[in-house]
């Protein structure tokens, strides 16, 4: 949600279907594709893509974009471990504004899916 | 990667690179790491730094399936392991595949005598750690080493009013998004991830109060692209 809302400021449609992965472009969003890449490299580990990649963002965007964008990766390594370990369920508020673009993201039949208890 | 770049290497506390780590980022880790090696509020210094240690074996290590806990693994887990047998396999599982636990799985662990909030400061660290050397790993850095432990006692202080809500966890009744509150049953531990969180990412309620300002080199929307695409992968529904 925070990325539909983080791009409506900006000229042209930030896509949400970029978060399924790299092959869907960039997404409407600078470096868009290459960010993806990063990010699933460094999930998979490969030293090889991973070297290619950071060199990739150090050519196309620089050293700066390269260290912030591992840095909020490696964060939400940590959130997603903070929410799943916890059994953390989704905001009430984001519950309802989410529930049209879940199917779209492919996130409603993850293992990890959990609702405030209503009622 | 880094040796053509030129840059006058930093020799900073946590890391000695090229790259331009900012230097707040730099010492988050590094205290951080120091933090692990004290007492904390149910783990001795010793107990949390091999927490530490495990959360890197079970990265490093050939992969066990989900399911597979690794105090049931023959030669794994030794009989002098520094942890009990159900905190090893919190800290493989969370480690590896976050997006498969259940409340039943959370209920299994409890029912083998790991105390509720004292498990919500395993997940604290396991996170923690995931982040640090994840970063560390992923520009080619050397991880932190472990430092010395730092003596004394866990202080044991619950807060009054930690109390299960809705999470599976005890969670005291503060504001805010419930990903914030669910490290709140150990404020020491929710206090340490929120830093790491505001030089990584953005800072407490500008979370959701400002979500177009951009942040050190990126923009908002790439931050979140980033953070969507790297929850998506570890299967957070969240």
């Amino acid at each position: 949600m925070l990325l539909s809302l983080s791009g409506l400021h900006l000229d042209g449609e930030v896509t949400l279907d970029v978060i399924n992965g790299s092959s869907h472009g960039d997404g409407g969003v600078v470096h868009g594709r290459l960010l993806v890449r990063l990010v699933e490299a460094m999930w998979e580990g490969d030293p090889g893509p991973l070297a290619a990649v950071c060199d990739e963002i150090l050519a196309a965007a620089g050293a700066n974009v390269l260290v912030d964008a591992v840095a909020v990766s490696a964060n939400f390594h940590m959130m997603t471990r903070v929410a799943d370990g916890t059994g953390t369920p989704l905001d009430s508020g984001t519950d309802e504004a989410s529930e049209g673009f879940r199917d779209e993201i492919e996130v409603n039949d993850l293992v990890s899916r959990r609702h405030v208890p209503t009622g | 990667m880094t040796e053509a770049l030129g840059w006058k290497t930093q020799g900073m506390s946590a890391y000695i690179t090229e790259l331009p780590i900012r230097e707040e980022l730099d010492a988050a880790h590094a205290a951080a790491m120091a933090e692990w090696s004290a007492p904390g509020t149910w783990w001795t210094g010793a107990q949390r730094l091999a927490i530490v240690a495990e959360v890197r074996r079970a990265r490093d290590a050939e992969p066990l399936a989900p399911w597979q806990a690794p105090s049931s693994v023959e030669g794994l887990v030794s009989d002098g392991h520094a942890l009990p047998g159900p905190i090893v396999d919190v800290v493989w599982r969370l480690t590896n595949h976050p997006g498969t636990l259940t409340a039943d799985w959370h209920a299994s662990i409890l029912a083998r005598g790991v105390e509720a909030l004292a498990y919500v400061e395993v997940v604290s660290i396991v996170a923690q750690v995931n982040c640090v050397d994840r970063f560390a790993d992923a520009l080619g850095l050397e991880r932190m080493s472990i430092p010395e432990v730092q003596g004394g006692e866990p202080s044991g202080e619950a807060p009054a009013d930690a109390e299960v809500r809705l999470h599976w966890v005890p969670t005291t009744d503060i504001r805010g998004p419930n990903v914030w509150l669910a490290l709140s049953g150990v404020p020491d531990e929710l206090a340490a991830r929120s830093r790491l969180s505001a030089t990584q990412y953005v800072d407490g309620e500008a979370v959701f109060g400002d979500v177009i300002s951009d942040r050190f080199s990126l923009q908002r929307v790439q931050m979140e692209l980033v953070a969507a695409r790297t929850s998506k992968l570890n299967e957070c529904f969240y």
